[in-house]
C-alpha cells in the first residue's frame, strides 16, 4: 500500500525560492488530484506572493485579503488547468493573482472614481524590505528594473503594480499610447532576459 | 517564416507587453487573445513575458495574517474542484490507425531518408556517428514490430508529423515536415511527457524536413510532445505545446 500523506516534506519545504519551481509544478499537480498537504505547501510558498502583489495594486488590506483568498481558492479550484508545458507554476498563480487585483480594482473604479494617489512617486523596488523573499531574488529584480529606461520602467511600474491600463498610463506620462504599449512590450523583454528567465 | 504585412496583425503583436501586464481595456484583451488563439509565436512570447512578470509580482512578497490561511483551507475544503480537460481532446484531430502494412511500407522509404539526413549531420563527432548507426537500428525495430501504429496530424503553428510507434519495442520513430522555421538561436524540442516525469528526446535537426527521430524508453501514459525552445535545448519544456500527443 502507497502511503497518502508522505511523512514529512512539508516539514522541510523552504519558502518560496527560484530553485522550488520544478517542485510547485509536481505539487500543483497533486492539488489538481485534490491533496490538502499539496495545497498547503502551495499556500505556504505562493501566498506571500499573491498576498504581496494583491495588496501593491489594490492597496486597501481588508479588500487585498478577500482577493488573496478568491486567488488561492481559484489555484485550489482550477489546478487541473495548469500546464507545465506552458510556463511555470509561479508564473501561472501569479497571473491570476494579478489579474484578479487588476479586475478588483477597474471594477471599484467604475462606480466610485478611484482615490488618486501618486502612483509614480512610490517606486516599488524601493519599498520591498519586508518582503519574504530572498534577498538575492529581490536584488535582482530591483536591478533589472533600475536597467530599463526611465520611460520603460515608469510604463512597467504603474501597469503592473499601480494596475493601470497603457492608455491610462499614456495620460499619467503625457506620451501617446502608442509609444507606451512598444515601450511596455520592450520593457518586458529586456527584463525577462535581465531576470535570465527561461524563454 | 512569412512575413505578415497586414496592419492589424503587426499593430496587435504589440500589445504583448500591455497584455501580459493586464494594462489593457477588456474588448482589447478580448480581441487580443482571439488574436493569441491562431497565433503561437505570440502564446510563446506571452508565457515567457509573464515568467518575467511573475518575478515582479514575487519580488513584493509580504506574509499574509496567519487567519487569511486559517480561511482558505477551511474553503478549499468546502469547494469542488473542477475536473481537468480530456485529454481525447487534443487527439482526435489524429487519424490514428494500426497500420502494419503501412508501417513497413514506409519503413524502407524513412530508413533511405535516414541515412541521408545522419550522412549530413554527423561530421561532428564520432561517438555521434555510432549513435547514429544505433538509431538506424532501432528505426528498423521500431517500423518493423508486429504491433507498429502509424499516426499522422498536424503541428499547431504550421507542420505535419508522422509518428510510428511500437509498444513492444517501448520506442517510436517521429519525422516532421513543413514546421515552421523558428529563428537561429531557437530550435523544435521533441519531449516524452508523462506520470514517469519530462524526458527531453532531442532536438530537432531541421524545421523543413526534421527525422526521423528514435524516442526511446517508452513509458505509460506518456505524450509525445514538441516545444520550441532555445537551440542548446532545455531540461525541460519552457514554452507552449505545438503538439502534444497520448502515445
Amino acid at each position: 500500500m502507497t502511503a497518502i500523506g508522505r511523512p514529512g516534506p512539508e516539514r522541510a519545504r523552504k519558502k518560496a525560492e527560484p530553485g522550488a519551481s520544478a517542485d510547485l509544478a509536481g505539487q500543483l499537480t497533486l492539488v489538481a488530484r485534490g491533496d490538502a498537504a499539496a495545497f498547503d505547501a502551495v499556500y505556504d510558498q505562493l501566498a506571500p506572493s499573491v498576498f504581496g502583489v494583491v495588496r501593491r495594486v489594490i492597496r486597501d488590506p481588508a479588500q487585498s485579503e478577500e482577493v488573496t483568498q478568491d486567488v488561492l481558492l481559484e489555484v485550489w479550484r482550477s489546478a487541473a488547468k495548469f500546464d507545465a508545458g506552458r510556463g511555470s507554476a509561479t508564473a501561472w498563480v501569479m497571473t491570476i493573482a494579478h489579474r484578479r487585483a487588476v479586475d478588483r480594482v477597474r471594477s471599484a473604479q467604475k462606480e466610485t472614481e478611484r482615490e488618486r494617489r501618486s502612483a509614480r512617486t512610490d517606486v516599488p523596488y524601493d519599498e520591498v524590505a519586508e518582503a519574504v523573499e530572498s534577498s538575492l531574488e529581490r536584488e535582482r529584480v530591483r536591478r533589472c528594473l533600475g536597467s530599463l529606461t526611465d520611460l520603460q520602467r515608469e510604463s512597467v511600474t504603474l501597469a503592473y503594480y499601480g494596475g493601470y491600463t497603457y492608455g491610462q498610463v499614456a495620460s499619467l506620462l503625457g506620451v501617446p499610447a502608442g509609444t507606451i504599449k512598444t515601450r511596455m512590450r520592450d520593457a518586458l523583454i529586456r527584463l525577462r532576459d535581465c531576470l535570465g528567465v527561461a524563454h | 517564416m512569412k512575413k505578415q504585412k497586414r496592419q492589424p496583425g503587426q499593430d496587435l503583436h504589440t500589445l504583448a507587453g500591455a497584455y501580459a501586464m493586464d494594462a489593457i481595456s477588456a474588448p482589447d484583451r478580448a480581441r487580443f487573445e482571439r488574436h493569441l488563439a491562431g497565433c503561437e509565436e505570440c502564446a510563446q512570447e506571452i508565457a515567457s513575458l509573464r515568467e518575467a512578470t511573475a518575478r515582479l509580482a514575487t519580488a513584493t512578497a509580504v506574509p499574509p495574517p496567519a487567519r487569511l490561511k486559517e480561511r482558505v483551507m477551511a474553503a478549499a475544503a468546502a469547494t469542488r474542484q473542477q475536473p481537468p480537460a480530456e485529454r481525447e481532446a487534443v487527439v482526435r484531430t489524429w487519424r490514428s490507425r494500426r497500420l502494419v502494412m503501412a508501417a513497413a511500407a514506409v519503413a524502407a522509404a524513412v530508413v533511405a531518408g535516414a541515412a541521408v539526413v545522419f550522412g549530413v549531420s554527423n561530421g561532428s563527432m564520432s561517438d555521434q556517428l555510432s549513435q547514429d548507426r544505433a538509431s538506424g537500428q532501432q528505426i528498423a525495430a521500431v517500423l518493423t514490430a508486429r504491433d507498429a501504429t502509424m499516426m499522422t496530424g498536424a503541428v499547431r503553428g504550421g507542420g505535419t508529423v508522422t509518428i510510428v510507434m511500437s509498444h513492444a519495442r517501448h520506442a517510436l520513430v517521429f519525422t516532421a515536415a513543413d514546421l515552421r522555421p523558428l529563428p537561429a538561436s531557437r530550435g523544435y524540442e521533441l519531449w516524452l511527457i508523462g506520470p514517469a516525469g519530462d524526458r527531453p528526446v532531442t532536438m530537432l535537426p531541421s524545421a523543413t524536413m526534421a527525422g526521423p527521430v528514435v524516442a526511446s524508453g517508452l513509458r505509460p501514459g506518456d505524450h509525445l510532445a514538441l516545444t520550441a525552445e532555445p537551440a542548446g535545448g532545455t531540461a525541460r519544456p519552457t514554452t507552449p505545446m505545438m503538439l502534444d500527443v497520448a502515445l
